[in-house]
């Protein structure tokens, strides 16, 4: 929770053109800059960022220092890449720029994206690194795409100049398939010196981390153990639960199919309410965390189990960790598991209703691309979350076709 | 008067370091391992293991605001004698200086310190000019070897405030 002003220096260079990072070095390192400030402004609110380009036709400030998240993002677009990199200047009008914060109390901080080769020699960069430090400026360098001889070690030899009580880091991210955004999360750059954007980051790994990354959901272990056990618990028992009904999928297949049209059908008439009150939530699903998309998370988790089919899934929890405090992912996650845990009826939740309602449930899925609403296991999700609802005590119609189905999976 | 290695106050002056605004007090360009502190606090500073080093190079700027206006009387700067500072400038109630604009405007007094004053004696400053500080900056240029490290022992102040009143 340092209080701090940064400014993040971009760099436009005609090498970030490359497309070695997907889907160009340029938009991941704009991703980057986005998550940064993010994490920045949520580690203290009254931290304030700032974004200057290097490359281009010369240095340009784009916006001072400001605690306006939607200000920055904003100056993030229409970007032209062109130019080569300038990074002196750069490091010196940055270091102007805080020098007339408005806070003087905050602690400076510069961060670097250096995507293109350096062409200033050691001296130089040490004479600029002696300067940031007696003035107590702290420099984090983010060195990726080019990679010729002397750029890490340049670069090197100038954080280590800078540093002063491990408060300036340098990190290299190779080109590869993990997003630049994803590799910087786990970084001292992300989570400050100590703890600071821990939360956010944790939830921000955990959201975006739905299929692809070499932790277990991100880097949950790390940064935030609670909401890794939470996700692993949540993860054990959807798997378990899946694999029961997965035992009887190969005979109940075709029965359940006819079994969902015709409930789906009368659900329709009858559940006109819930109906339009879920599709209010579904319109508004990614801008309002209701329990709705608690039922969404855990299916999608449930389903990028099946098969990586995790893009949806990405966009769907990009989406809330933006919109949400990290403490409401842990809540939610701590609620899904509970929930399968406490077969206890007496909290009339919307949860357990949008389970139950399966015709929102299955216009869900038919909403979501790349799923097939007759897949085999797909229905054996919605049996087993339906079976989960049916011990909950409830005076919906729903209640009856509940009972005939297990009904039906207790004939085998 | 005053003996060249005891700091023996000045008539009618009172040693400042009460009225210094702790919360305040900013130092550029020093050694995380040897601080302001040790310069200016009461205890470290008479600790002749503890003392002020520069970091990056040999100039240090100090900030000192105090929680009353003061007049400054004089300075009390110890050091080594090789490492010691050599060209001091002060500056009243300018607030978050750098080292850039040290030399945008003049300062209230500019002092060369002798390897007598390193050792204890005091500066006489120019009182008409610390007539109302609220706050202190001292700029140490550079030190009497031309070293790349400046050190300082013991910085004390010297004068009185407007009220009687003490905290």
């Amino acid at each position: 929770m340092v209080l701090e002003a940064t400014m993040i220096c971009i760099d436009n260079s005609e090498w970030t053109r490359n497309g070695d990072y997907s889907p160009s070095r340029f938009q991941a390192q704009a991703e980057a800059v986005n998550l940064i400030c993010g994490a920045k402004t949520q580690s203290n609110p009254e931290n304030t960022v700032g974004v200057l380009t290097m490359a281009g036709k010369g240095v340009r400030v784009l916006v001072t220092p400001t605690s306006d998240l939607g200000k920055i993002l904003s100056c993030m677009h229409g970007l032209e890449i062109g130019g080569e990199l300038n990074l002196t200047a750069g490091i010196q009008v940055a270091q102007l720029a805080l020098k007339h914060r408005q806070n003087k109390k905050q602690q400076q901080r510069i961060i670097v994206f250096a995507g293109s080769p350096i062409k200033y020699d050691k001296k130089t960069l040490e004479a600029i690194g002696r300067k940031l430090k007696k003035n107590s400026v702290s420099l984090d360098i983010v060195d990726f795409g080019e990679c010729d001889d002397g750029k890490p070690e340049k670069l090197e030899t100038l954080i280590s100049v800078v540093n002063n009580n491990d408060s300036s880091h340098i990190v290299r991210v190779p080109p590869g398939p993990n997003a630049l955004s994803d590799v910087l999360m786990s970084t001292p750059i992300f989570t400050g010196d100590g703890d600071g954007g821990s939360g956010f980051a944790a939830a921000a790994a955990a959201a975006a981390a739905g299929g692809m990354s070499g932790f277990d959901f991100g880097v949950d272990p790390n940064i935030d153990p609670e909401l890794a056990l939470a996700l692993r618990v949540s993860m054990e028992e959807e798997r378990a639960r899946q694999e029961a009904a997965a035992k009887k999928a190969a005979e109940e297949a075709a029965k359940q199919e006819k079994e969902g049209e015709q409930a789906s059908s009368s659900h329709d008439a009858t559940m006109a309410e819930p109906d339009s009150s879920s599709a209010s939530a579904v319109d508004d699903k990614r801008h309002k965390l209701t329990d709705d998309e608690t039922a969404l998370l855990e299916q999608a988790l449930a389903m990028s189990m099946d098969d990586p089919k995790s893009t949806n899934v990405a966009v769907a929890d990009t989406d809330m960790s933006e919109a949400t405090a990290d403490d409401q992912e842990l809540a939610f996650a701590l609620q899904m598991s509970v929930q399968d845990n406490v077969k206890d009826s007496s909290t009339h939740s919307e949860m357990s209703k949008a389970l139950e309602d399966q015709s929102f449930v299955s216009s869900i899925l038919n909403s979501l691309p790349g799923v097939d609403p007759n897949d085999a296991s797909v229905k054996d999700l919605l049996a087993s979350l339906q079976g989960q609802s049916e011990v909950c005590v409830r005076t919906l119609p729903l209640q009856k076709q509940n009972e005939d189905k297990p009904e039906n999976e207790g004939d085998k | 008067m005053d003996s060249a290695a005891a700091s023996a106050i000045p008539r009618g002056q009172v040693d400042l370091v009460d009225f210094v605004d702790w919360s305040g007090v900013e130092c550029l360009n020093q050694s995380t391992s040897h601080s302001l502190t040790n310069a200016l606090k009461q205890g470290y500073r008479d600790d002749v293991g503890l003392h002020l080093e520069s970091d990056a190079d040999e100039q240090l700027l100090i900030y000192i605001p105090f929680t009353q206006v003061i007049k400054l009387h004089s300075v009390v700067i110890k050091g080594p004698e090789e490492e010691g500072p050599k060209t001091v400038k002060l500056f009243t109630n300018k607030e978050h200086m750098g080292f850039s604009n040290v030399s945008d405007f003049p300062s209230s007094d500019s002092i060369a310190l002798s390897p007598d004053n390193l050792k204890g004696k005091p500066v006489n400053l120019k009182y008409v000019k610390f007539q109302n500080v609220r706050s202190l900056t001292i700029f140490i240029e550079d030190n009497q070897g031309g070293n790349d490290v400046s050190k300082v022992q013991k910085i004390v102040l010297y004068g009185t405030t407007d009220w009687p009143t003490k905290l």
